[in-house]
């Protein structure tokens, strides 16, 4: 089913907005070292939708980690807009976390003392001072309500994560991540906790915001139907990139 | 932003942070108050015992053979005393013990009193022989006449307080007496009643044998130290007049001098000083005690020392034990907090994902102490400061809705329980919360700050 088109530089792209090089990984358990990572590389385009694939243990969790700054490589480099991420200072880091990636997890992972609106808010209170978070509140607050409306969530705004069902958590969790409208949407798994209907609707917004924003997706998942439904896919197993296909190439 | 509103938020989901506010609280709270109440005791204690005491006290020691006595007549030690610069007045006290009884006792009567021992109505007093106006310089004699009553009457003229006006006696001869105000109401006396004191002195002709004198006197007010052992039972009277009943030979029993300036410096050198001139002229016997000092002459330091050193002892002691509430209210803020940093890992880690650094994970969990801290201390000090302000009313009403005396003003000095609010005292006692409740903070804070955002994601 997965063909090995070598060359995807077929199609005119930009500059990669991420990209990883040589990145390995290892831990330390003990006087063993396990290394999870053995020299990845790899680019996401700007606008491109791309999954990432493999069986559970081939080192997509870590991957994704490193690619979203939460975890530092043991070796390699992971630039962003050609900026070297692990060269920046934390503060940098966390600012671009907090602007230009968004993150969707399997398991929502929202605040469960937050209301929904203040759940999708949270990027702009981690970002702003107390006094500008205050003056803008209402405009934020307007831009969350506005985002959730998008996503059919508009009479949920007041309800806490567990009033909500799994769909409407991961709508939220979506609005949370596209908050500060960024260049790079990271999500792990998103339907992989929901059942098929639902997960089919969480999965259409994603597409749709992947489009209008033009946003760069890196979709984790182990559901190679969903992989199909991407531009391009890598496979990953043991620790490397086995594959790099483009499954379906745009008209 | 979001160190503010989360960690109001997580304080007000995690109703145990009650825990932690209300240890905070207790043990500002009590802090503030007990200080506050035993300060109060102390400089109530201070206080009062100098009004009575002067700031000097001379008591001779009279000795038995001709070869070894001092004068007896105060005339010679006052004016030496006074000669001093540093002496701003002194005044001669005859002390003795008497039996009080009302007007109409006779032998009889007072023999039955002594002999039962069952007796609630025997009255062993104090008097005091005083000098007019001598008294006034030197002691608080006069304020404690002016003071406004409690339980007595007070006299008609402050200036002549022994003075008998014509309406309770038209006979010159009869002398006036001022008694204690709380032994005027135990006696249920009133102005112009007559009281009998009766005693025993040395017979000035036999010395192996005794006179009992006895003496009807006219009470023609009251005084109130608000020292309460005073106002209980002691009885002034004019110094000559004592010495007429008494028929006694020796016609002082001490001198109490005021200083100009009294510090403790100023009072222990003239102490030093007075010995040596007095001891000199055979002003006064000259005994030196253990601590080679005079021991005749003594400042009002000494004098209550005991008992002033003892309450401190105990203000200490209690600020001491009431700071361990303050200890165990932080250890409960770090057992609260390293339990929300454990509940709260996930939280952690989608904090870091959303761009929060450590640093703000830290002060998140800080501030929620700050707030246990802020509401507690400022309760506790609220509350501390209106309890030691209005604790004398609260012991009223305490007492008075279930019926146990928690305060027993007889047993104490004073008629209220005084108590004295420290600003300073305060402001550290909130301060130190503060630090108590970040010091314990810190640990877990600083936990959650070096928490692997990746465990805490992995997590469902």
């Amino acid at each position: 089913m997965i063909q090995n088109t070598t060359d995807r530089r077929k199609t005119p792209r930009d500059k990669p907005v991420l990209s990883a090089r040589g990145v390995r990984k290892s831990y330390t358990l003990g006087d063993r070292t396990l290394e999870i990572l053995h020299g990845v590389n790899m680019d996401l385009y700007r606008g491109e939708m791309l999954a990432l694939t493999g069986t559970s243990g081939a080192g997509k969790s870590t991957l994704l980690h490193i690619l979203g700054l939460l975890d530092r490589p043991s070796e390699g480099s992971v630039t962003l807009d050609g900026e070297s991420a692990w060269e920046m200072s934390l503060t940098q880091r966390a600012l671009i976390r907090n602007q230009r990636i968004g993150f969707v997890f399997q398991f929502y992972h929202l605040l469960p003392e937050l209301d929904a609106v203040e759940n999708v808010m949270l990027p702009a209170m981690i970002h702003e001072s107390r006094g500008t978070f205050r003056r803008r509140r209402s405009e934020h607050t307007e831009h969350a309500r506005e985002l959730l409306a998008t996503f059919g969530l508009a009479d949920r705004g007041s309800h806490r994560p567990g009033q909500l069902s799994g769909g409407e958590r991961q709508r939220v969790a979506l609005a949370r991540a596209l908050f500060h409208d960024p260049a790079i949407l990271i999500a792990d798994e998103p339907t992989g906790n929901l059942d098929r209907a639902t997960g089919e609707r969480v999965l259409e917004l994603i597409f749709r915001e992947q489009e209008r924003r033009g946003l760069s997706l890196l979709l984790v998942t182990h559901d190679e139907r969903l992989a199909l439904r991407c531009q391009r896919q890598l496979v990953m197993a043991d620790g490397m990139i086995e594959i790099d296909t483009a499954i379906k190439i745009p008209d | 932003m979001y160190r503010w509103f989360l960690s109001m938020r997580y304080l007000r989901a995690r109703k145990t942070n009650l825990i932690g506010i209300g240890g905070i609280f207790v043990g500002v709270g009590a802090l503030i108050l007990i200080l506050s109440i035993m300060t109060g005791f102390l400089e109530e204690t201070r206080r009062s015992v100098r009004g009575s005491l002067s700031d000097l006290v001379i008591a001779p020691r009279f000795g038995a053979s001709k070869e070894d006595s001092v004068p007896t007549d105060p005339a010679k030690i006052l004016a030496e005393v006074r000669a001093d610069p540093r002496v701003e007045a002194a005044a001669a006290h005859l002390v003795w013990y008497c039996q009080v009884a009302k007007e109409g006792a006779d032998a009889d009567s007072m023999i039955r009193i002594l002999s039962s021992s069952q007796s609630g109505n025997l009255s062993a007093v104090q008097i005091v022989g005083i000098d007019l106006p001598a008294e006034f310089e030197a002691t608080e004699f006069k304020a404690s006449l002016e003071r406004e009553v409690k339980y007595g009457a007070r006299v008609d003229n402050a200036e002549q307080p022994f003075a008998v006006p014509e309406r309770y006696s038209p006979s010159p001869l009869e002398a006036g007496v001022v008694v204690g105000e709380k032994l005027y109401s135990n006696l249920a006396l009133r102005r112009g009643d007559r009281i009998k004191l009766a005693t025993i002195v040395e017979d000035p002709a036999r010395s192996d044998s005794f006179l009992t004198p006895s003496r009807t006197y006219v009470v023609v007010g009251t005084f109130r130290s608000k020292e309460n052992e005073m106002d209980m039972s002691r009885i002034y009277l004019d110094r000559a007049e004592m010495i007429d009943f008494l028929s006694s030979p020796i016609q002082y029993s001490e001198v109490l001098v005021k200083l100009k300036h009294e510090t403790e410096a100023t009072s222990k050198a003239l102490k030093a000083e007075l010995g040596v001139r007095l001891a000199e002229n055979r002003l006064i016997f000259g005994y030196i005690n253990l601590d080679n000092e005079f021991d005749e002459v003594k400042t009002w330091r000494e004098f209550r020392g005991v008992l002033l050193g003892a309450i401190e002892n105990e203000r200490v002691l209690m600020g001491i034990m009431l700071s361990l509430v303050l200890l165990v209210a932080g250890f409960t803020v770090f057992a609260i907090l390293s339990m929300m940093v454990t509940e709260k890992r996930r939280d952690i880690g989608i904090l870091t994902a959303l761009g929060a650094t450590p640093r703000g994970v830290l002060e998140t969990f800080l501030l929620i102490a700050y707030w246990d801290a802020l509401i507690g201390a400022l309760l506790g000090a609220i509350f501390g400061t209106w309890g030691a302000l209005k604790i004398d009313s609260i012991e009223r009403w305490l007492s008075k809705t279930f019926g146990v005396q928690i305060f027993n003003r007889d047993v104490y000095l004073f008629d209220t329980i005084p108590s004295v609010v420290d600003p300073v005292a305060v402001a550290l006692i909130v301060l130190g919360a503060f630090v108590c409740a970040l010091l314990f903070a810190a640990i877990p804070a600083w936990n959650a700050a070096k928490l692997d955002p990746l465990e805490a994601l992995r997590q469902e």
